[in-house]
């Protein structure tokens, strides 16, 4: 049996040679161990968050070209930890090719962390056996071994070693995403802060305009006011015309009349 | 897998960027608009303010025509007013030419609203005069 239900998630183990039969439901993935590298190595630190600045440097030179993730934990007092390296990509598209969608994806563990204490080997397909040699848990063809049965997971009780498969760690890593984010969400902060200036001086204009109606004493309508100021300057225009023209008519010598009636200067000599 | 990718959040926050950058865009036009607004509001209510405080002081116009016609030129002169609440008639059988000079001349030199008038020539130095002002 290579599944075991886990409160209300199935346990699997997933392997690029071990054919899975899966409905869509939550799952606890174990990782093969031929789907990560493993080291275990002694640090002179105290807690694996320190270590993981190292881990990028610890595999150079071993791993093959890819774009690797990291992850360690500690494996003893005296400063043995647990390194591994994966690539979040060939992990999710075996995944895909499983049938099993990523939002199905409950936990997803190496097999370093859950099965450390197997006892023997045990077969995980026909071809390949699975053993711990020197507290490494390691895949080796079935003939080179004695197997004692097929693999079982329905007793293991899953660690809090847990790894989170980046999606799309292979075009940007996280930290890069992480870094144009928070420079995104600066922008937006700007933007916003710019926005409510931008507002505040909108209201003030609106204020502004709502306080010229009283201290010119306007009407209460744009369009009242301009049907008024279109009256007044029409009689403006109108009288400084009959002024201008009753000065020149006035020049006139032997006027016996002149009157002004509907904007019209009459002269009658 | 529990744990919101990265590239999600980043797609959201372009999202939110795109929408935000719209946003300023038409709150930078508002103002704009309520900028232009507010100078052609406060044009007219200038403008409208001269003319009114020219035209549209009813008060102040009846007192400076009844100053014109208390001058000691014309309290004499046979000139007669009759104000009405729109508008004031002025009329007078026979002035003479002089008097009108004087009279025109205060008259066209005060921002008043005349609406028609009619001066008629009587004799060499005598005038028939009549004219309307509006208020």
């Amino acid at each position: 049996m290579l599944t075991r239900f886990n409160q209300d998630k199935k346990i699997i183990f997933l392997d690029p040679h071990t054919e899975l039969v899966v409905s869509d439901e939550k799952l606890h993935i174990i990782l093969s161990p031929s789907l990560y590298w493993v080291k275990k190595v002694i640090l002179p630190l105290k807690h694996a968050r320190e270590a993981k600045k190292l881990l990028e440097s610890l595999f150079e030179d071993v791993l093959p070209e890819g774009n690797y993730s990291y992850s360690v934990y500690k494996a003893s007092e005296e400063g043995e930890f647990f390194i591994f390296a994966y690539e979040d990509k060939s992990i999710l598209d075996l995944l895909t090719k499983q049938g099993i969608s990523s939002s199905n994806i409950g936990s997803v563990h190496f097999a370093q962390s859950e099965l450390y204490n197997l006892q023997g080997a045990m077969k995980i397909n026909e071809t390949q056996s699975i053993y711990v040699k020197d507290g490494i848990v390691t895949l080796v063809p079935c003939c080179w071994i004695q197997e004692s049965g097929m693999l079982s997971i329905e007793d293991t009780q899953l660690s809090k070693h847990k790894i989170i498969l980046t999606q799309f760690g292979h075009i940007v890593d996280s930290s890069s995403l992480i870094k144009i984010s928070a420079i995104l969400g600066l922008f937006i902060l700007l933007i916003w802060v710019e926005l409510f200036i931008l507002k505040q001086d909108i209201q003030k204009i609106q204020a502004q305009s709502s306080e010229l109606f009283i201290k010119y004493k306007l009407k209460p309508t744009i369009f009242q006011n301009k049907a008024l100021l279109k009256k007044y300057t029409k009689i403006h225009t109108n009288q400084t015309k009959l002024r201008m023209n009753f000065s020149k008519e006035l020049k006139k010598k032997n006027i016996q009349k002149i009157s002004y009636k509907n904007n019209k200067l009459k002269v009658i000599l | 897998m529990n744990r919101i990718n990265p590239l999600y959040v980043g797609l959201f926050l372009l999202v939110v960027l795109t929408l935000s950058v719209f946003e300023l865009n038409s709150a930078k036009d508002e103002l704009h608009e309520a900028q232009a607004s507010y100078e052609k509001a406060e044009k007219l209510a200038v403008e409208l303010s001269e003319l009114k405080k020219v035209y549209a002081n009813h008060k102040n116009m009846q007192m400076k025509l009844k100053r014109i016609l208390t001058q000691n030129r014309l309290k004499n002169a046979g000139v007669i007013a009759l104000y009405k609440k729109s508008r004031a008639k002025i009329s007078a059988e026979s002035l003479e030419k002089s008097t009108l000079d004087f009279l025109m001349s205060k008259i066209l030199n005060a921002p008043f609203n005349i609406d028609s008038f009619e001066i008629r020539k009587l004799s060499k130095n005598k005038v028939s005069f009549k004219m309307e002002i509006k208020w």
